[in-house]
């Protein structure tokens, strides 16, 4: 067996060692709870043998016998509630280190580039950080409390009875050896026919997710009889693998069950044979039986245990290579962007999600502190990309971006994408409290601060109705919430951060125009006193530009101050002007 | 973001489906395999019994080293009848294991044979209540419950006639001990019984809390630009470990909870046992009661502790049966609800039957098709003077004929193929087959009467024969036929294995237009009256669409007919959604759509004279549908 217990510690070490004090509290109370299990049989030996007067060291008066059975109560219940303390606080050493495993994680994954999230899906990212990391809680769990636990207990007993007689510790140890060989090599025998079911299973379920996905051509091709053929079939493979794999299981159960009697009937023999030469008395002799018992649950689960064990292979090593994976994003050299307004130059950038093929093409333009551009151009032609660059999300292959004269790979990415800020058209909103969604988990933001802007951008009267304030949790996808507000919303997380640049997708959907003219007013005053380059969707829009830049294909196709390109009756502005297309803007 | 479980669990409560009480669904699968069910009885009731012996046979050996022995044992006796009882222990398991596999599979494929059987007759394009994947776990975890209730019924049989013969014979052997040893599991009983409603709460609790961190994963990593670029990783993260923390101790709450009362059912044999110590001292010394008798309690009380245990196990589980129950009764809407346990064979034997296609008869020959005032609503989509979905759509097809329904992206052409042939259910209209009216639309237009190809068809992981025929019977050449008809012969020549090719989403990958060809040919294989396609276009090039439409619709020259004995110059009646000149050119009569309504029909050249809509349609997409079409690519 190949346990990757060196990559395991790699990857729990650090969240492990903040809670040594609870680990070695837990070492005691597991430590102390097989001794129990061990001696508790021992008062019962005790019990045994003054009551039947067999042992003439023990007077058998009543008054002893009762302390007995109270000392055997007693330890019973210490033994207990040790036992639920070690679950509970194995459990929460658990929890607590699989959860700081868990943040850094997420953490590592969310500092990772972009390129690593387009290539990963959400679900993915559940099934590793959330899935994978439980299999290692389990798999703490498992290893220390069951089977170091049990390794222990077994040692403990075999210790008990080699005390008592070393012969018979000698046979016994031999036996849990013989046990432990035989039950783990039967075990082998039942795992290909175990492997087969959950596979002929697997068959089902695919063919069933299937169908059921396809109901339409299912009963358009009139083969609803062929499909419940289909279902008969692979239920009559589940039921023939079934058959087969329980069965083995039984073996193997039948094989812990059989050697479990072996080793009862030894221990009556033995403890006849030794009772009749007086070497032990009725009460030992009750303790060898009761040990053979006790031994019996270890054995068992070890063998169970090694199969759980084996799996946490194929997850120590999704998780290490996850953790393995950098940043390709360069972190900057700290140098200060200035406070205010900002600028934004592009120098001949060239960009391209794949080098092979660029979609933004040698682009250059300036926008002025305090200038506000208009960004025209059809779906495809590069403008998403281009405000990407701004924040760093990617890099561009050529060509230089300066924000406020400073070029964007100089200053520390934080302090880059704190002056710049991005509304888009989908508002993404968490389930998590208005607070949080508007101060975007930022809680250095005052409550004060928070309200004032509500006020700010009219969304007093939603606040008023909601029923918790700010502490009211939104749902998901925030669908107590209507488009105008979710936009509203967006807007009011820049206005918190105060950015020197706001680049604004703007919202294609159309609104009702009352919730319009808000968002109209609440751009109006964010962008008083800041840079914009805002993508327009509507020429409407565009009238509060200063100037204008139409990309195609990823070159800039014309670009200049809005009233000029208006005037010129052959640039592209002036034709969308006059045929009023709005479609091409999208 | 796929849904939470806190919503989940709301939604649930929310929408209470009428469903069999879940006593009658186990009662009526144990009286589907009844004799199984019995064999199962009766092994559990030896294995109970073989289990119960040994702790009488040791507290022979105890008697016997006490000097207590009863006639005829000895140590080698008592070490034979425990080997003994093991075999009868080990043939007792073999039985229940031989009588439970089948009635597990039995009745599970039962069951899913229902819930598929009604799946299938519900209106094919109308979802689900819930995604493919959740419906699937309905089909294993809610499935599984139900045989696994039925045979725990056997198992609490066993225990109960284990603890009635256990209390009878400690009570023969001293009757104050067994009273007194006893009480302490009554007062564990009642503990269960107010317990598992608490265990469920907990559970639930936990759950909800597991739901939230995951959905939190999901929400943040869904926007990890906007994450990024508000640079809000640390704020997230510090509400992604409260989030975490919050669920540490509501699991912490859970574990402990059922730790403790784990413990309270084993405290209940010590506690047992310590009374028993009490009380038996005396009496040992008195010699009334010996070692053995000791023993023989102590094992018992073991024993009796379980049927406490699993009782409180079992009232729990019965509560989750009902959510099992309405879940798997909630993917069968509108069956009745008796329809979930209804018995039919499921053919375990290993004996299938016969796939049977019913063969055409003249009264499936197409003559006329009228439909008249055919009007669906998707539902809420209702609003002020707007709706999603068709109205009052009306048209005639003759036998042979080609009707083409065209119209810009989201005017109702596929809702209107759909609501005709029933994939859909209609709000309004009448729909007249051969001058016959059909009510159930749904069942009516199948093969041989009827096939269709969606626009985004769906393949099975399987050989391409037996997608094209699904357990249809037809030779090579058949199927070389309409592999022909739906100009899938070229793309044949790139598969390997030919008809033997695995394809479907576990098989080779086949490029839409491929998908949607082979889905055409399963249409044509079927040798349906009408044909209806939608849109093959979106997959197709010009040329091959050209080619299709040639072979279809002047079918004469390629020769089927005599194979297949029809004597009709054109096989087919077809209605297709299309936009291409291709086919519109070759339309008998074309009906324009527009916001779910026909704004003209008739042939083309009258339609491109008189209907702006159609002569937008006929010049070329206009922008804004091309940009569509880039968005969707």
């Amino acid at each position: 067996m190949n346990i990757p217990l060196q990559r395991y510690w790699d990857l729990l070490s650090t969240h492990v060692k903040p809670q040594r004090g609870r680990f070695a509290f837990l070492t005691v109370l597991l430590l102390t709870s097989i001794g129990l299990q061990v001696i508790n049989p021992q008062i019962m030996r005790y019990f045994i043998d003054s009551a039947t007067g067999s042992t003439s060291a023990t007077d058998g008066s009543s008054q002893g016998l009762a302390l007995a059975a109270l000392a055997f109560i007693g330890l019973a219940l210490l033994q207990q509630a040790i036992g639920v303390s070690a679950t509970y606080i194995g459990e929460n050493v658990a929890w607590s280190a699989t959860n700081a495993l868990r943040a850094e994680l997420a953490q590592h994954c969310l500092n990772l580039d972009m390129s690593f999230h387009n290539d990963r899906s959400p679900g993915e990212l559940i099934e590793r950080i959330d899935g994978d990391v439980a299999e290692l809680s389990n798999f703490f769990s498992q290893l220390v409390i069951r089977v170091i636990g049990n390794i222990i207990l077994m040692a403990g007993v075999l210790i008990a009875l080699g005390l008592q007689d070393w012969r018979v510790g000698v046979v016994y140890a031999i036996f849990a050896v013989v046990a432990l060989v035989v039950l783990n090599s039967v075990r082998g025998i039942s795992v290909p026919y175990s492997k087969a079911l959950r596979a002929a299973t697997a068959d089902l379920t695919g063919f069933l997710e299937e169908r059921l996905a396809g109901t339409e051509d299912i009963r358009s091709s009139g083969a609803v009889d062929f499909v419940m053929l289909g279902l008969y079939k692979l239920s009559y493979k589940i039921l023939g693998h079934q058959k087969k794999a329980w069965m083995m299981g039984l073996v193997v159960g039948l094989t812990g069950s059989t050697l479990l009697v072996v080793g009862n009937i030894m221990a009556i023999i033995a403890g006849f044979m030794l009772f009749n030469t007086g070497l032990i008395t009725v009460g030992t002799a009750y303790l060898l039986i009761y040990y053979i018992n006790l031994l019996g649950r270890p054995i068992r689960e070890l063998t169970q245990q090694t199969e759980n064990i084996q799996n946490i292979g194929a997850v120590t090593e999704r998780l290490a290579e996850l953790r393995k994976i950098v940043t390709r994003t360069v972190e900057g050299t700290g140098a200060e962007i200035p406070g205010g307004a900002l600028s934004l130059n592009f120098d001949d950038v060239t960009f391209g999600y794949v080098s092979a093929e660029p979609v933004l093409k040698n682009i250059t333009f300036t926008l002025k502190p305090g200038e506000i551009m208009g960004l025209l151009g059809r779906t495809g032609s590069g403008k998403t990309s281009l405000a990407r660059l701004v924040f760093r999300l990617y890099d561009p292959s050529n060509g230089q971006i300066r924000l406020g004269g400073v070029e964007v790979r100089q200053p520390m990415l934080k302090a880059l994408r704190r002056r710049v800020a991005l509304v888009t058209q989908d508002v993404q909103l968490f389930q998590a409290s208005v607070r949080d969604n508007l101060t975007f988990f930022d809680n250095t933001i005052a409550d004060e601060r928070v309200l004032q802007v509500i006020e700010e951008l009219e969304l007093s009267e939603w606040f008023h109705s909601l029923p918790a304030g700010l502490d009211t949790r939104l749902e998901t996808g925030g669908r107590s919430l209507s488009a105008g507000e979710a936009q509203l919303l967006a807007l009011a997380r820049v206005f918190l951060r105060d950015p020197g640049l706001v680049i604004l997708d703007e919202a294609s959907s159309r609104l009702d125009p009352a919730t319009e003219q808000r968002i109209e007013r609440a751009i109006d005053r964010l962008l008083r006193g800041r840079s914009a380059l805002i993508i327009a969707h509507r020429l409407g829009t565009v009238q509060r530009a200063d100037s204008i830049m139409i990309l195609e294909d990823g070159r800039v196709l014309e670009t200049g101050s809005r009233l000029a390109l208006a005037s010129a009756s052959d640039s592209r502005f002036a034709r969308l002007l006059s045929t009023g297309l709005e479609g091409v803007l999208a | 973001m796929s849904m939470s479980l806190a919503d989940q669990d709301k939604a649930a409560q929310q929408g209470k489906t009428r469903h069999l009480p879940a006593w009658k669904v186990i009662l009526k699968m144990v009286q589907f395999r009844p004799r199984l069910w019995l064999i199962n009885l009766g092994a559990m009731v030896l294995l109970t019994i073989f289990w119960q012996l040994p702790g009488i046979v040791m507290r022979e050996f105890f008697n016997i080293i006490t000097g207590n022995e009863q006639a005829g044992f000895t140590i080698w006796s008592i070490a034979a009848l425990l080997l003994a009882f093991e075999l009868g222990r080990d043939a007792s398991l073999y039985g229940l294991i031989r009588s439970n596999v089948p009635f597990f599979v039995h009745t599970m494929t039962l069951l899913r044979k229902n819930l598929l059987k009604y799946i299938l007759k519900r209106p094919g394009a109308k979802a689900l209540p819930d995604s493919p994947g959740e419906a699937t776990s309905r089909f294993g975890n809610d499935v599984f419950e139900i045989p696994l209730f039925a045979l725990w019924l056997n198992d609490i049989q066993g225990i109960v006639f284990f603890g009635i013969v256990a209390v009878a014979i400690m009570l023969s052997i001293n009757v104050t001990i067994t009273i007194v040893a006893i009480i302490p599991f009554i007062f564990v009983g009642f503990i269960a019984a107010a317990a598992t409603s608490k265990i469920e709460q907990y559970r639930r609790a936990s759950r909800r809390a597991a739901g939230i961190v995951v959905g939190f994963i999901g929400e943040f990593f869904g926007a990890a630009q906007a994450v990024k670029v508000a640079t809000a990783e640390e704020g997230v993260i510090a509400h992604f470990r409260n989030l975490n923390d919050d669920r540490r101790k509501v699991a912490l709450r859970d574990r402990l909870f059922n730790e403790v009362l784990n413990s309270i059912f084993r405290n209940g044999v010590n506690l047992g046992t310590g009374i028993i110590l009490i009380l038996a001292g005396q009496a040992m010394q008195a010699r009334t009661f010996t070692v053995g008798d000791f023993w023989l309690f102590v094992f018992f009380l073991d024993g009796i502790s379980e049927l406490a245990t699993f009782t409180g196990l079992l009232v729990a589980r019965y509560k989750q049966i009902g959510v099992s129950v309405e879940r798997m009764t909630r993917l069968m809407e509108g069956a009745p609800d008796k329809a979930l346990v209804e018995f039919s064979p499921v053919y375990m034997d290993g004996h299938f039957p016969q796939v049977v296609y019913p063969a055409k008869t003249p009264e499936d020959e197409l003559n006329s098709l009228h439909v008249e005032h055919l009007s669906y609503h998707y539902p809420g989509t209702d609003q002020q003077g707007g709706f999603h979905g068709i109205e009052d759509v009306s048209l005639h097809l003759k036998r042979g004929t080609l009707t083409v329904v065209t119209g810009r992206v989201g005017s109702g052409k596929t809702t209107l193929l759909r609501t005709l042939i029933g994939l859909l259910p209609r709000d309004r209209g009448d729909i007249v087959w051969n001058g016959a009216r059909v009510d159930n639309p749904a069942d009516f237009f199948t093969p041989p009467r009827c096939a269709y190809t969606a626009q985004v068809p769906r393949l099975f992981s399987n050989s391409l024969r037996d997608n094209l025929l699904m357990g249809m019977d037809k030779t090579d050449s058949m199927i070389q036929n309409a592999i022909m008809l739906a100009v899938m012969d070229k793309d044949m020549a790139d598969l390997e294995k030919g008809l033997d090719t695995m394809v479907g989403p576990k098989g080779v990958k086949l490029s839409g237009g491929q998908i949607q060809r082979t889905a055409a040919a399963r249409m044509f294989v079927r040798e349906p009256e009408l044909l209806v396609f939608d849109d093959l276009s979106s997959a197709l090039d010009v040329e091959t669409e050209r080619a299709l439409w040639e072979r279809v619709l002047d079918g004469a020259s390629n020769g089927t007919e005599s194979s297949e004995g029809l004597s009709s110059p054109r096989k087919f009646t077809c209605l297709v959604v299309s936009h291409r000149k291709a086919a519109l050119h070759r339309a008998d009569h074309i009906i324009v759509l527009k916001d779910g309504m026909v704004v003209a029909e008739g042939k083309l050249p009258e339609l491109l004279a008189t209907c702006e809509e159609m002569q937008r349609l006929y010049h070329g997409e206009t922008s804004e549908e091309k940009e569509e079409r880039t968005v969707r690519v």
